[in-house]
């Protein structure tokens, strides 16, 4: 039967190949954003963890985590949460750094947990709200060293240090004063979200719980996925590999159907053979299911491949390629594999259907 | 090979049309376990319409088909009867190109669900029993007329049938190579004792069965059913 099966599939190379290459480039498209999503999961594991916390409180019912706004008084009455061991406000700056669209500058209390964490490894921590601190990353990105300067908004800062914490997102930006950077975006008195510290033996979820119901209105991150979820980019890029996933069910179905429909009309004489010699229509129907899941299978191979090219070459298109790297898991690939059977046996049901109905000997003459 | 008794055909009231085309009218035809009936008639006389009846390709619109007295349709599968007791020859020798020889009869075999080793070893076996050991690895395209319908016959007798219908098996074949497997037909008749229907136009097939009917438009002439050979 397999072997059937493959002889039929290069009857026709042409017409194979040019199935198959239909299918490929819809599994290539689910692949390639799979693996940017899971980069992007990656990368938001590092946004939920800043400067080591434990959790991040944001304002609720934002289109990104970026665009939350919530008041400075807030930190004080986090911090005596009995749940909180510590807690520091933060205010993203996005879009600010000349040269580098992707860094996140970090608006940061010089003496709070996060601008602590950060381990300087050249130069000094900031000694004037003129000063600034420049991730390893970003510094080698604008080959930038102590003493030289950095522009944000518009503004020169001059660089105090080049730091290391370990954090994607922190390593490819920049750690201002928060007052300096309140008074650079006009903020005062605000902040983008609180990061907190848990107590000892206290749980992220349960405390998120607790948070979020003392405080309306507000949102906490406590884990990778739910940071993709709040961002309005990782909802529309899952729903985009939803869309695209059953856009290419159909279109690969439909052109499977269309393949093995014009193979049976071609085949009818032969296949009114197969009955004729005793072939069940079952299993007539079933050489034919195979050779509609054998087309899509090779795309769906071939897809892969392209794929795996594709992720890397969506974040460079995308311009995301400093902070995020497209990963590619066993689970992603078999995910494409499982659309692409999932192709043949839908584009195979009514050819096969057909064919088990044929009459014998009407298609032994063709007619 | 193994010697398979043949099968009891039993044609009873048989009646056939397409569209308004009426095929077979009220045919009925008895033919004993391992008897040899050639069956002659004109073109439309109904004969080919009488073969695909008996091998449960067509259903009859009326009367019934009996094999060792089991009807067809009601009391036996077609689809399994096909495999199990009818071969079928045709005047094309509808081979698949794009497969070998041995390939074409092993085709027979996968239907019957028979494992790869024993489908090559028994495809090898019909191919050297109709003279064509040593053309097993070739496809259709290589082979001459005379040869593919040798491997028709080789693919038809596959599953071992106790029933052979063969639908002017000679008619596309000059006489030399129609004589060849003629004698391949009757002699595999002689040694398996399988049950024997040949439709032909061809006066002198018929002489070589045991018995000969005449179709004429749709229906058995009486008077040309004789007992010869």
């Amino acid at each position: 039967m397999y072997a059937i099966i493959s002889t039929n599939l290069f009857r026709r190379p042409a017409r194979t190949v040019f199935t198959a290459s239909g299918i490929a480039v819809g599994i290539a498209m689910i692949v390639a954003l799979l693996s940017f999503t899971r980069g992007l999961q990656q990368t938001a594991a590092g946004f939920v963890h800043l400067g080591g916390s434990g959790l991040g409180v944001f304002q609720a019912n934002v289109s990104e985590p970026t665009a939350s706004l919530l008041p400075e008084a807030l930190v004080g009455r986090l911090a005596a949460r009995p749940e909180v061991a510590r807690a520091t406000p933060l205010l993203l700056v996005v879009e600010a750094v000349k040269g580098a669209d992707a860094a996140i500058v970090f608006g940061a209390q010089p003496n709070g947990f996060f601008s602590q964490s950060l381990v300087v490894v050249s130069g000094h921590r900031p000694g004037s709200a003129q000063e600034i601190l420049v991730g390893d990353r970003l510094a080698a990105q604008l080959r930038r060293r102590p003493g030289g300067q950095l522009v944000v908004h518009g503004r020169p800062y001059r660089i105090a240090g080049v730091y290391h914490s370990g954090i994607l997102f922190e390593d490819s930006g920049a750690v201002l004063g928060l007052a300096a950077a309140q008074q650079l975006t006009g903020r005062t008195g605000e902040e983008t979200d609180v990061v907190v510290q848990l107590a000892p033996r206290v749980r992220a979820g349960a405390a998120a719980r607790a948070i979020e119901n003392a405080f309306p209105g507000t949102q906490v991150i406590s884990d990778p996925e739910q940071a993709l979820r709040v961002g309005a980019n990782g909802t529309l890029i899952s729903k985009a590999i939803l869309v695209i996933v059953v856009i290419a069910l159909l279109l690969g179905a439909l052109s499977v159907v269309n393949t093995m429909a014009m193979s049976i009309i071609e085949r009818q004489s032969e296949l009114g053979l197969l009955s004729t010699i005793g072939w069940a229509p079952s299993r007539v129907a079933a050489l034919i299911l195979g050779e509609g899941v054998a087309v899509s299978v090779l795309g769906a191979c071939a897809g892969l491949l392209i794929g795996v090219i594709g992720g890397g070459l969506l974040v460079k298109a995308l311009g995301v390629s400093a902070y995020v790297s497209p990963s590619i898991t066993a689970w992603g690939l078999g995910r494409g594999l499982l659309v692409g059977v999932a192709i043949g046996v839908l584009g195979g049901i009514y050819p096969a259907w057909r064919v088990a109905r044929m009459r014998p000997l009407r298609a032994l003459s063709g007619t | 090979m193994s010697k398979p008794a043949g099968v009891e055909v039993l044609v009873e009231g048989v009646s056939k049309s397409f569209g308004r085309i009426a095929a077979l009218r009220d045919v009925s035809l008895h033919v004993a376990p391992g008897e040899a009936v050639a069956v002659s008639g004109r073109s439309g006389s109904g004969k080919s319409t009488l073969m695909a009846l008996i091998g449960g390709l067509e259903q009859p619109d009326r009367g019934r088909v009996l094999l060792d007295r089991l009807p067809l349709w009601t009391g036996r599968n077609p689809a399994r009867a096909r495999r199990e007791v009818v071969g079928f020859v045709f005047q094309s020798h509808l081979l698949l190109p794009a497969l070998t020889a041995r390939a074409n009869v092993e085709v027979a075999l996968i239907g019957a669900g028979v494992h790869r080793g024993a489908r090559r070893r028994r495809a090898l076996e019909l191919l050297e029993a109709v003279g064509l050991s040593d053309r097993a690895e070739h496809r259709p395209a290589e082979l001459s007329g005379g040869e593919r319908q040798r491997v028709a016959v080789a693919r038809a007798l596959a599953n071992e049938p106790r029933l052979l219908l063969a639908d002017e098996p000679t008619g596309a074949l000059d006489s030399t190579t129609s004589e060849r497997v003629l004698d391949l037909l009757f002699g595999l008749r002689e040694q398996l004792g399988m049950t024997l229907l040949l439709v032909t136009y061809d006066h002198a097939v018929g002489v070589r069965a045991d018995r000969s009917v005449t179709l004429i438009d749709g229906h058995i002439d009486s008077a040309t059913e004789s007992l010869v050979g």
